[in-house]
């Protein structure tokens, strides 16, 4: 089947497997692996991508479903994106590293769609992500930092 | 930052390693919990590949594919093989096997009643091992006794990155990516079970996403893919799905411990001794003898106990086989000995700090267990106690303490190449990163030693090439063995230097080539103590305030000891709570994903209350390590400040009791 999907910003044209994963479609066919699999049942979000703008589990979305859309992915050099990645840097928001591109998503995520997030919120749209090394403190801590920087680069923009 | 590669998406995991022609490997799996195995026809079965991959020759070790019987669900029959990732799944259709399927055992307590699992054997004890001095309770001092059984259910490892391996057989040799904690330890593992020699194998380190103890070990499906790639003369890569893990990764915990304590009146413990049961699953493990080993040696912990002894025995079950999993028997002792003197202290109607001091000591002791004690217990447990001012607390809060040993097994050593080479420094290390943040005290320590700028410094895979020896899977201890040899590696750097140029300075250093390997051997195990405090109002799962007394020597990486702490201190509450894998009476996991297993989320962070105190250690650069301190004093300090507000007693983790946390329990 053919598909023409659009990965941050750049349109790709393929032919796929009709039963192709959206993440199987990154990593082999676009080898953009930044986007990991830690399961096969949509539990730990360490797939986690967005479709014009929402927050999806890649690995539980079939490539042809992306078939014309949006997707946003660990790689993509969105500067809103970099302003998360260094809160994670300056926070220590990881150790192994394997669940952080899906929770830098969820974060972009959860900071587009709500400018005042506080720790609640943050930590209940955090709850399909799991990460089995930090206890999350840090990555709670880079998401808040990301959040302050965010705001104050719109306020000195205004 | 090497921080910037992971945020960027630039890790270099194991499913992020490609070759061209690569065949992708699927395994077909026992669904029984136990079977005879009547025929099987395709893929790769056991009538091509015997072999097996244990260290120890034991009668008892598991063939990497299934020979007539299975004895666990997830068991290895056959392997098939695709250049297709999802044909090669599909493939696992096309092989035929037979079953008769046979009655299973999937307990302890079910293993100690039922018959034999295995021909040839009279029960399901695989071995009995013995700790201490047996002892005739009439002959020693004592008023009164307690018993009770301690239970610790299986908790699986569940790193994020699951198991994986890419094997390429190229110019004579073959080559392993695998996602593991010790290259070296696998190397070896794989010549045995392939009966390779030193020169036919190269074992390289990749980004491993997450380890905990479990990929430390060898597994069925690493041979395999070995073999498949020297067969096929292609790159082969195994990729374990998560419901693979849950099923046949092998687990750690699974230990019951029937413990009587003597004691007198003022609660001086004079006596220990009992049985230590562990569900080795299916078939021997090599995992089990040290898991065995550290509960059965440690159980008395800080505490000088005249009298002690303990029988150990390995109880085989229908299940998925035993490993490691964070602390490997280290906290199983830790969680026995302090669940027990909690039952003392209300049965002598004392303070939970009160019969501590009375049984810790101001002087190093050996234990009659064989823990050599090297360490005083009482003057640290005093300082932690005061420090929080726990008797004016607990007055007012339902807390449990925990004061619990810190072996750091640093023996043998670790080994470390530095190169030195176009103004930049390469640093190899034996033991492989899996999330301590090795890379920020690399640079932070050889910037120190060499005095140049942190961003030269890098730190490398290492593979079996290029670092001949190697010990590993140091993990959260890593603070010691791998800043000790590092400073030693830099020392021999340095010296070279003023050898060449009659004095050192960092010019010189950087506008030459050097390179130097070394072996920094450790012949001696040091301990220390570290106390753990917790309180919780089990109302509330964001109650938990976890407080944490460590003397960790001198601190590399601050920000490294606290998310080892805010990592492993939710591990530990998870283990209390709701961690585990259930199995059916028959052998069938009901534990289906990575959510039901238990792990915790991001709504359950509880609250910390962290001191570090810093007193040097005798390695070269003064850390003691945080090894598995939170696992170790946690999960007791938590149940007791649970039971107090229950008023039922503790003595099984998980919990797994739905009326606690109500929020935490969905
Ligand atoms: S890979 Fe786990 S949710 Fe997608
Ligand atoms: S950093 Fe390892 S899983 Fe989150």
């Amino acid at each position: 089947m053919m598909v023409n999907i659009d990965v941050n910003g750049k349109e790709y044209k393929k032919d796929i497997e009709p039963r192709m994963l959206l993440v199987s479609f990154l990593r082999d066919e676009l080898n953009l692996t930044g986007t990991h699999i830690g399961c096969d049942t949509s539990n730990c979000g360490a797939c986690t991508v967005l479709m014009d703008g929402k927050s999806i589990k890649s690995c539980t979305v079939l490539a042809v479903q992306a078939n014309n859309h949006k997707i946003t992915t660990i790689e993509s050099d969105d500067p809103k994106l970099d302003v998360i990645k260094q809160a994670y840097v300056d926070e220590n928001g990881l150790q192994c590293g394997f669940c952080t591109p899906g929770m830098i998503m969820q974060t972009f995520y959860i900071l587009e769609n709500n400018e005042n997030a506080d720790e609640e919120y943050i930590k209940k749209n955090l709850r399909g992500n799991l990460c089995r090394c930090t206890g999350y403190k840090s990555i709670l801590d880079s998401i808040k930092k990301a959040e302050e920087k965010m705001k104050g680069e719109i306020s000195v923009s205004k | 930052m090497y921080l910037n590669r992971f945020v960027d998406g630039e890790g270099k995991y194991i499913d992020d390693i490609k070759f061209d022609n690569m065949l992708y490997m699927s395994i077909v799996r026992s669904p029984y919990a136990h079977a005879k195995i009547k025929n099987v026809k395709g893929g790769l079965n056991s009538n091509e590949l015997k072999a097996y991959y244990t260290g120890t020759d034991h009668a008892m070790r598991e063939p990497v594919l299934a020979i007539d019987e299975v004895s666990y669900v997830g068991q290895c029959i056959a392997a098939v093989f695709s250049e297709n990732r999802y044909e090669s799944e599909d493939l696992l259709n096309s092989v035929e096997v037979d079953y008769e399927p046979l009655d299973a055992v999937s307990s302890i307590d079910d293993a100690l009643k039922k018959p034999a699992i295995h021909k040839g054997m009279k029960d399901n004890i695989l071995d009995v091992e013995e700790a201490g001095n047996k002892f005739n309770e009439r002959d020693i001092n004592y008023d009164l006794k307690v018993s009770d059984t301690i239970f610790m259910d299986r908790v699986l490892a569940n790193p994020i990155e699951t198991r994986g391996v890419v094997a390429y057989y190229r110019d004579g040799v073959l080559h392993v990516y695998v996602s593991s904690q010790s290259v070296h330890r696998l190397k070896g593992g794989l010549m045995k079970s392939l009966n390779l020699k030193d020169n036919d194998i190269i074992v390289h380190h990749v980004d491993t996403g997450g380890a905990f103890g479990l990929k430390a070990l060898l597994f069925p499906e690493y041979v395999i893919a070995c073999y498949a790639a020297m067969k096929y003369k292609k790159p082969v890569k195994w990729i374990e799905t998560r419901t693979e893990h849950l099923q046949s990764s092998h687990a750690g915990r699974g230990v019951r411990a029937d413990i009587t304590l003597y004691a007198r009146n003022n609660g001086k413990i004079t006596g220990l001794d009992g049985t230590v049961y562990l569900d080795t699953g299916a078939y021997f493990a090599d995992a089990d003898l040290v898991d065995m080993g550290n509960v059965i040696h440690e159980v008395t912990g800080p505490y000088f106990i005249e009298n002690a002894h303990l029988t150990g025995k390995y109880v085989l079950t229908d299940k998925a086989l035993n490993g490691y999993y964070r602390g490997a028997g280290k906290p199983e002792a830790s969680i026995i000995m302090e669940r027990m003197i909690d039952l003392l202290a209300d049965k002598l109607k004392m303070d939970i700090a009160d019969i501590r001091l009375e049984n810790a000591t101001e002087k190093p002791f050996k234990s009659p267990l064989g823990l050599d004690m090297n360490y005083p217990t009482k003057p640290f447990l005093e300082a932690a106690l005061k420090y929080f001012d726990y008797y004016k607390l607990s007055k007012k809060e339902n807390l449990g303490i925990s004061l619990g040993v810190l072996d750091e097994d640093t023996a043998p050593g670790e080994s470390c190449r530095i190169i030195v080479k176009n103004g930049k420094v390469k640093v190899y290390l034996g033991g492989d990163v899996s999330g301590q943040g090795h890379e920020l005290f690399v640079q932070e320590i050889l910037g120190n030693e060499f005095g140049i700028e942190q961003s030269l410094i890098s730190l490398d895979y290492d593979d079996t090439d290029i670092l001949k020896e190697g010990t590993g899977t140091w993990g959260s201890r890593s603070g010691i063995t791998h800043g000790s040899v590092l400073m030693k590696t830099a020392e021999v750097i340095k010296n070279d230097v003023i050898k060449k140029f009659g004095k050192y300075d960092s010019d010189l250093l950087l506008k030459n080539e050097f390179n130097e390997y070394y072996y920094y051997k450790i012949d001696y195990n040091a301990n220390s103590v570290n106390f753990n405090m917790v309180s919780s109002d089990i109302n509330d799962i964001n109650s938990i305030k976890i407080y944490v007394y460590y003397d960790l020597g001198k601190v590399l990486n601050l920000k490294n000891v606290l998310g080892s702490i805010h990592g492993g201190g939710l591990q530990a509450i998870g283990e209390v709570l709701s961690e585990t894998l259930r199995y059916t009476d028959d052998g069938q996991l009901i534990t289906n994903n990575i959510a039901d297993a238990g792990l915790l989320t991001a709504d359950k962070i509880p609250q910390y209350d962290i001191k570090i105190v810093e007193n040097n250690s005798e390695f070269p650069d003064k850390a003691k390590g945080i090894g598995e301190s939170t696992m170790i004093g946690i999960p007791s300090a938590f149940a007791r400040s649970v039971e107090l507000q229950t008023g039922k007693r503790v003595s099984k983790f998980p919990i797994d009791d739905i009326s606690l946390f109500n929020k935490c329990v969905e």
